[in-house]
């Protein structure tokens, strides 16, 4: 029997959301934790990459990456892709400021 | 009968056709005037007037004063010209005017936007309405800078009006495509008769019946529909008889440009700031708008069940990944991707198959998907991808009849999240029965008709797909935008808008005016370009691909343009339109939410809309 307030509600977003669902069976993923961890831990645990994830969104408001997530939390990781103004109108920008990662414009030969 | 009457302006004596030496043409933007030289130029500056009343066709050059305008800048500026702000939007003094942005017609990319410009019957305010499909190229190729139809026949007959190279003609519209027949039908008809490499607009069955909901449709690449959506001027076309317009482009050359290599140069660095960026190349193109759904959902953005919540548990089910692996399992005619324009390199469009593989719809989009199934509670995306192509089919905006749709579920007309339903009133809207003109006169109509106080609108356009209690910044262009509520009116880059966007908290004052404005005069720049708006995705993290798309322009038209030409382009035509408004009466009192944002918390951020009426006002302060 699972514990539910140890658990992360974790959703994973535009070529994420079939990653999860392929991997977990399930969307949104319960992920039993012991503890606090960050959205880079977390990510390296479920087998995401670092360059697929721009922001996580953690109860509804959108965090940087190494955001402390907790027990509990429902969570969602987004890749670069969000279109629209809403990247600066949700906030997109004001917490990926020290991310180089997530506005790097990736060269389509250098993949 | 078919009537071809051609009346030159006898002032404007240049020739419309040939090859032409211009020296010293005062190019002007009425915010702005450069002179320049071009030289071995055609001279393509043709400016057409169809006057429905006598049914005669003026074929001028392009008056001094719009010269150097094209898309948006020159529709708002001649509605603001010519249109008598207090007219009736439906009664003769009202004028449509059809225009290709500055770039169309040229290989740039993603620059085959049209702008349709008119009084709004849905708003009263002044309407720019934006639209894919193969018409602005054509136009622009034949060196038309606009189309305008006024007056109104004083028979009851529909017409078709034909332009060719040879000349514009007024031919009554064959009776098959009259009375209720559909879009896809009618373009059928008209490829028949005119060809099926021939553009059209459309008025549809609802505009036939000046519906406020009625757009116009325009035939895109694959024969399918596009549509300049917001604001009902299907209506105002539909108010003059013109059943359709009709588009050949053969014998039409190419878009002249003052600098050919420069162009192409520019054009390139632009296509590649597009295609790198992981949004427009990669995002829009797997998932379309509608990748928008779980990510607004998540954000508590989301509005649902008419604005009382905003996020759902059935996201899943309506979802652009969903989306994406539906049409990858159908197969059949199923595309994950599609340009709605030649030159379309994003293609955020797609084709919706059935279970048999068979086209339903294209251009689904995300702020029809979240009305209908978010706002309005129909969990199928099969049935909101049929309700999609039958409000294509009679001609109707899709978002303002989603969230009147929503609002009547609110007030007991519909069941709530009964697809079935909606798609059988949609269907009506072509005879169309008393609920179907209910539903098609808009949500502000239906909220009265429901007896609501809870009706999300400004100036009586539907609020899209983004609940402005989550969003803030958003709500702000909702309330201010002088074309009514209108997500695309704040939606491309201007300026320093980054360093405004670092700031931005969604919840939070801070930041949100600056961000409304700048956006909003971004957005009034591009839309004048002929630029796609998605085109912000490859020039706001990229600095580059902005000084390329002026360098277009620049190369273009033989100028010296840089980024303040175009904030200063934005920003006259923003105030442009607001004299427009002010004229037809409204004030900054109209440039408000709906009040119940004011003290109905929204799930799960419990946020209320808290910007004091002296803060909305100050986006306006530039």
């Amino acid at each position: 029997m699972t514990d539910e307030k140890k658990q992360l509600e974790i959703r994973g977003f535009l070529q994420l959301d079939a990653f999860l669902k392929k991997k977990y069976g399930t969307m949104p993923v319960f992920y039993e934790i012991d503890g606090p961890i960050t959205g880079i831990e977390l990510a390296k645990e479920l087998g995401i990459k670092r360059e697929d994830i721009e922001v996580i969104f953690v109860n509804g408001f959108v965090q940087e990456v190494n955001y402390t997530l907790n027990p509990g939390d429902r969570m969602a990781f987004l890749p670069p892709g969000c279109p629209g103004p809403y990247r600066i109108a949700l906030g997109f920008y004001g917490k990926n400021q020290d991310n180089a990662a997530n506005f790097k414009i990736q060269r389509k030969d250098s993949k | 009968m078919s009537v071809n009457r051609w009346v030159l302006e006898k002032s404007n004596c240049l020739p419309l056709f040939g090859k032409g030496l211009i020296d010293g043409v005062v190019f002007s933007m009425s915010f702005i005037r450069l002179s320049f030289k071009l030289k071995e130029v055609f001279f393509v500056n043709k400016f057409i007037r169809v006057n429905m009343e006598t049914l005669e066709v003026t074929v001028g050059t392009v008056p001094e004063k719009y010269a150097g305008l094209g898309g948006r800048a020159l529709t708002s500026n001649f509605v603001n010209d010519e249109v008598k702000p207090t007219c009736h939007p439906l009664g003769k003094n009202n004028k449509v005017i059809i225009a290709p942005g500055l770039l169309s017609g040229t290989t740039a990319p993603n620059s085959g936007r049209l702008s349709v410009g008119a009084k709004s019957p849905l708003t009263g305010t002044i309407k720019e309405s934006n639209t894919g499909g193969s018409s602005s190229q054509m136009l622009a190729k034949m060196g038309i800078k606009a189309l305008v139809i006024e007056g109104m026949p004083k028979e009851d007959k529909f017409y078709i009006i034909k332009v060719t190279m040879d000349g514009v003609t007024i031919d009554e519209a064959p009776s098959q495509i009259l009375g209720g027949c559909g879009n896809y039908e009618a373009i059928k008809v008209l490829n028949e008769k005119y060809g099926n490499h021939v553009g059209m607009a459309l008025t549809g069955p609802a505009g036939e019946y000046r519906l406020p909901s009625a757009n116009i449709s325009f035939k895109d690449p694959d024969g399918n529909i596009r549509s300049a959506g917001r604001g009902g001027l299907g209506a105002v076309l539909g108010s003059k008889k013109v059943k359709g317009i009709v588009i050949d482009s053969t014998g039409a050359s190419s878009v002249p440009i003052a600098d050919p290599e420069k162009f192409k140069a520019a054009s390139k660095v632009f296509a590649k700031a597009l295609l790198d960026h992981p949004v427009a190349g990669q995002g829009l193109a797997a998932y379309g708008t509608d990748v928008l759904v779980n990510i607004l959902n998540e954000a508590g953005g989301l509005p649902a069940n008419n604005f009382t919540a905003g996020r759902i548990d059935h996201n899943d089910n309506i979802s652009g990944e969903t989306m994406n692996a539906t049409i990858t399992e159908r197969g059949g005619e199923g595309k994950v991707s599609h340009g709605c324009h030649k030159g379309c390199i994003i293609r955020c469009s797609q084709w919706y198959p059935d279970k048999q593989g068979k086209y339903i719809t294209s251009g689904f989009e995300y702020e029809t998907i979240w009305g209908l199934g978010a706002d309005g509670g129909i969990k199928d995306l099969d049935i909101i991808a049929y309700i999609d192509r039958a409000m294509d089919d009679v001609g109707v905006d899709s978002i303002e009849t989603a969230v009147a749709v929503a609002t009547a579920m609110d007030g007991g007309l519909i069941p709530w999240g009964d697809g079935e339903a909606v798609l059988k009133i949609v269907q009506e809207m072509a005879k169309p029965t008393p609920l179907a003109r209910i539903i098609a006169s808009g949500t502000s109509v239906v909220g009265k008709v429901c007896g609501l106080f809870r009706v999300p609108v400004v100036k009586d356009q539907g609020i899209p797909a983004y609940d402005p209690r989550s969003v803030k910044g958003i709500g702000l262009t909702y309330a201010t935008t002088t074309m009514g509520a209108d997500h695309t009116a704040g939606y491309c880059i201007s300026g320093n808008i980054l360093k405004v966007g670092a700031d931005i908290d969604p919840l939070k004052k801070e930041g949100q005016v600056e961000y409304a404005r700048a956006m909003q005069i971004g957005t009034a720049a591009i839309d004048s370009s002929g630029m796609c708006l998605f085109v912000y995705f490859g020039i706001a993290d990229n600095p580059g691909g902005y000084q390329a798309l002026i360098d277009m322009i620049n190369a273009q038209y033989g100028l010296e343009l840089t980024a303040d030409d175009l904030d200063t382009l934005g920003k006259a035509v923003l105030k442009v339109e607001k004299d427009f408004n002010t004229r037809a009466g409204f004030t900054n009192h109209h440039d408000r939410l709906p009040e119940f944002m004011e003290y109905e918390p929204l799930p799960p951020h419990n946020e209320v809309w808290n910007f004091t009426p002296e803060e909305i006002d100050e986006v306006w302060n530039f």
